[in-house]
């Protein structure tokens, strides 16, 4: 009963750590047997073209263990809220928050270890095949291309580690559960609480200050030398991880406005307050979201503005700019579908996210059906709370993003001839996308958790823990 | 022609009600043709040991479980006919709640629990509904907590905000299961003298269910249960008058 709770809550952890260690393994794996093609042709541009490629995947790596490993700690997080019960009667009995942490993160470790061996077998398996059939057609030559590279050690064993490490992030709250609230009510952090932290506060809006005057720094660096890129890259960095930290101060903001656009209704009010009342809770389902549409936007305002910035240079001078737009196009398109990726499991971990907080609050809801509330009326709560959480962090996402793409774009080519500054390019079909995705993902995320939650009767759900 | 409950003075009645869990060789029977009447304007206890059925048959007469045999009315509706739309419309409308814990919203504060009732049927009190809420804000004592949420209050006033709760839209019939279970006794002994004097002065009619012969005690009738059996029933008694017919019962099994 206990391990199959616990798989439940441990699967889309297991997912996540899977999806990047397969990510990693097919990356390197396909770029090794393209610089074995390369080698096989060219001796000599072989090294620089390996290296080349190896940094291309290992940036992309990272972004997906980097997106991957917020997830997790977020899971765990929301993990932990639901059994401060559990551990406050085990620290009643005299069990030390110490041993208790530990214990979550062996679970986060083992986690890690079952993850990223799926995804490197599935890797694996799926990389071979890709380079089969690319013999087979013809596309590549046919080769002896290596079956393993070494190098794929590297992702898998990140992906165990970040995930351990996630997990430990994400159980700190375990410190926080006194022995009392095995006795009294639920232990969600209230905003007042929430405000109150301010060693970490403080850190998120240094981070924040520091990261924008970085990027700023880098914006201007760009108009006289591509090198405003690794200013700026560091800027975006700090800030967006400022943002990260401190997402428990911004979003209940956001969430305000969105709110009001939910109406008047009973349910909308319930679900308005909901998500209010305890940021950490709506933070942590959303802020993957944040990250996920922020990726997807940031590349494709980037690549925008790059064409955009790439046809102005070519107009000032044709003759060095010459066919430079179809390799952009390529590089764009390839990117896009790398950076996919880590959006996708972005979205694995929101979907999951909001299914464990909504069977968390069984009790909350068999209460409401008690005094009165009819199971469409718990269902459109849910879903009013998820479509405000969803329009929050799809607004942000996309706010940011274009503000990171642009500067990014503008950090590496304004000292071009003939760019200059110019406006972000937003490529609204990919806009239009996004919030198409993010509503069906809220659909998906919880339509089927709230109905699992009405479906019990109220005398079941008032027992439930 | 069937005589109506109400007939009979009755706000609430059930009879024959049979209720078991579970299939075949493993049936646990929770409730074993249980046939009682809840007196309208009356403050009656339905008393038993820890397993004798009490919580199950609360949950029947309040709509929120349905018996294996056996009818319920709440007033002149039967409800064990009703859907589990209707029973939410009546649960909302016609009976208040008061639960041994976990009785609050915890993203709501205490006005907003209170009031939740009329939120749930999409509207705002009316100005005699106001009124008589601020007068249970007031004899609650709650008057200077309306903006604290849940987790900022002891267990005896967040049992007060349920109590106000539950009186807010003046309902044919005030369920507690345990209302004091979790409290001390001094805490406990408040909420027992106002639901007594929510039934005295207003006419409240309340079922409260409980294993503790002090709390039964503040009752103006009480029905004892054992084995998901009736076995007696008082009028107003002493604790000690109820712990001795407790000890009877037990001695008897
Ligand atoms: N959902 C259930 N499934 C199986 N047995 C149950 C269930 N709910 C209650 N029971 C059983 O029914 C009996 C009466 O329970 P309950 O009404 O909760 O007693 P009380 O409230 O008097 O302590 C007990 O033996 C209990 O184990
Ligand atoms: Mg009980």
């Amino acid at each position: 009963m206990r391990a199959m709770g616990r798989g439940r809550e441990h699967g889309s952890s297991i997912l996540v750590a899977a999806l990047s260690s397969a990510f990693g393994v097919v990356l390197i794996q396909v770029t090794g047997a393209l610089s074995f093609m390369i080698s096989a042709d060219n001796i000599g541009r072989s090294t620089t073209v390996r290296m080349m490629l190896a940094i291309v995947a290992f940036v992309f790596i990272v972004i997906a263990v980097y997106v991957g490993s917020i997830v997790t700690v977020n899971t765990f997080a929301t993990i932990i809220a639901g059994r401060t019960r559990t551990i406050a009667l085990l620290r009643l009995i005299g069990s030390s928050a110490r041993a208790q942490r530990r214990a979550v993160a062996a679970e986060g470790f083992w986690v890690g270890v079952v993850g990223a061996s799926i995804g490197a077998l599935a890797g694996t398996a799926m990389s071979i095949g890709t380079v089969r059939i690319a013999v087979a057609q013809s596309v590549v030559p046919d080769l002896d291309y290596p079956l393993f590279d070494p190098l794929i050690a590297a992702p898998i064993l990140i992906v165990v580690l970040s995930t351990w490490l996630a997990s430990w992030v994400g159980s700190r709250r375990v410190l926080t559960v006194s022995p009392m609230q095995a006795v009294g009510a639920s232990g969600e952090l209230s905003r007042e609480e929430t405000l109150s932290r301010t060693g970490r506060n403080l850190t998120a809006v240094v981070l924040g200050v520091t990261g924008l005057l970085l990027l700023g720094g880098g914006v201007l660096l760009g108009l006289i030398s591509p090198l405003g890129i690794l200013v700026g890259m560091v800027g975006g960095m700090l800030s967006f991880s400022g943002l990260i930290l401190g997402s428990h101060l911004v979003m209940p903001s956001i969430l305000r406005l969105t709110g009001r656009l939910l109406g008047r209704s009973a349910s909308a009010r319930l679900a308005a307050a909901n998500a209010l009342r305890y940021p950490e809770r709506s933070s942590r389902a959303t802020i993957g979201l944040v990250i996920g549409v922020t990726l997807i936007t940031m590349f494709a305002v980037a690549g925008a503005s790059y064409q955009d910035m790439m046809a102005r240079a070519q107009a000032a001078q044709p003759e060095v700019y010459q066919g430079v737009d179809k390799v952009v196009a390529v590089t764009v398109a390839i990117f896009s579908v790398l950076i996919g990726f880590s959006a996708l499991i972005a979205a694995v971990g929101m979907v999951n996210n909001l299914a464990l907080s909504v069977l968390q609050r069984t009790r909350e809801l068999g209460l409401l059906r008690a005094l009165g509330f009819t199971a469409k009326q718990v269902r459109r709560m849910i879903l009013a709370e998820s479509t405000q959480m969803t329009i929050a962090a799809v607004g942000l996402g996309l706010i940011l993003g274009v503000f990171y793409g642009w500067a990014g774009a503008q950090s590496l080519l304004g000292a071009q001839d003939g760019v200059g500054v110019i406006a972000p390019s937003i490529p609204w079909l990919l806009v239009v996308l996004c919030v198409v995705g993010a509503a069906a993902l809220t659909l998906a995320a919880s339509v089927s958790p709230a109905r699992r939650a009405t479906t019990v009767s109220p005398v079941v759900a008032l027992a439930a823990d | 022609m069937e005589i109506t409950p109400s007939e009979l003075g009755l706000v609430a009645r059930v009879t024959n009600l049979t209720k078991s869990y579970g299939s075949a060789p493993n049936t646990v029977t929770a409730l074993d043709d249980v046939s009682i009447g809840i007196r309208r304007g009356e403050f009656t206890a339905i008393m038993g040991p820890s397993g004798s059925g009490k919580s199950t048959l609360m949950h029947i007469m309040a709509g929120l479980d349905t018996p294996t045999d056996g009818r319920a009315w709440l007033a002149d509706t039967e409800i064990t006919a009703m859907g589990d739309s209707e029973l939410t419309v009546l649960r909302r409308r016609r009976v208040g709640f008061v639960f041994q814990a976990f009785n609050l919203v915890p993203t709501l504060d205490v006005r907003g629990n209170i009031v939740l009732p009329f939120e749930l049927d999409g509207r705002r009190p009316t100005v005699v509904e106001k009124d008589w809420i601020e007068q249970l804000i007031d004899s609650l004592g709650l008057a200077n907590r309306l903006t604290h949420r849940p987790y900022e209050l002891s267990g005896g006033q967040q049992q007060r905000v349920a109590i106000a709760r539950a009186l807010a839209t003046k309902p044919d019939l005030v369920f507690a299961d345990e209302p004091t279970g979790n409290l001390d006794s001094r805490s406990g002994r408040e909420v027992l003298a106002l639901l007594a004097a929510a039934s005295a002065s207003y006419g409240q009619s309340i079922a409260m269910v409980t294993h503790d012969p002090i709390a039964a005690s503040h009752a103006d009738r009480i029905i004892f249960l054992a084995d998901g059996r009736v076995v007696e029933e008082r009028g107003r008694s002493s604790a000690e008058e109820i712990s001795r017919i407790m000890l009877g019962m037990e001695q008897r099994v």
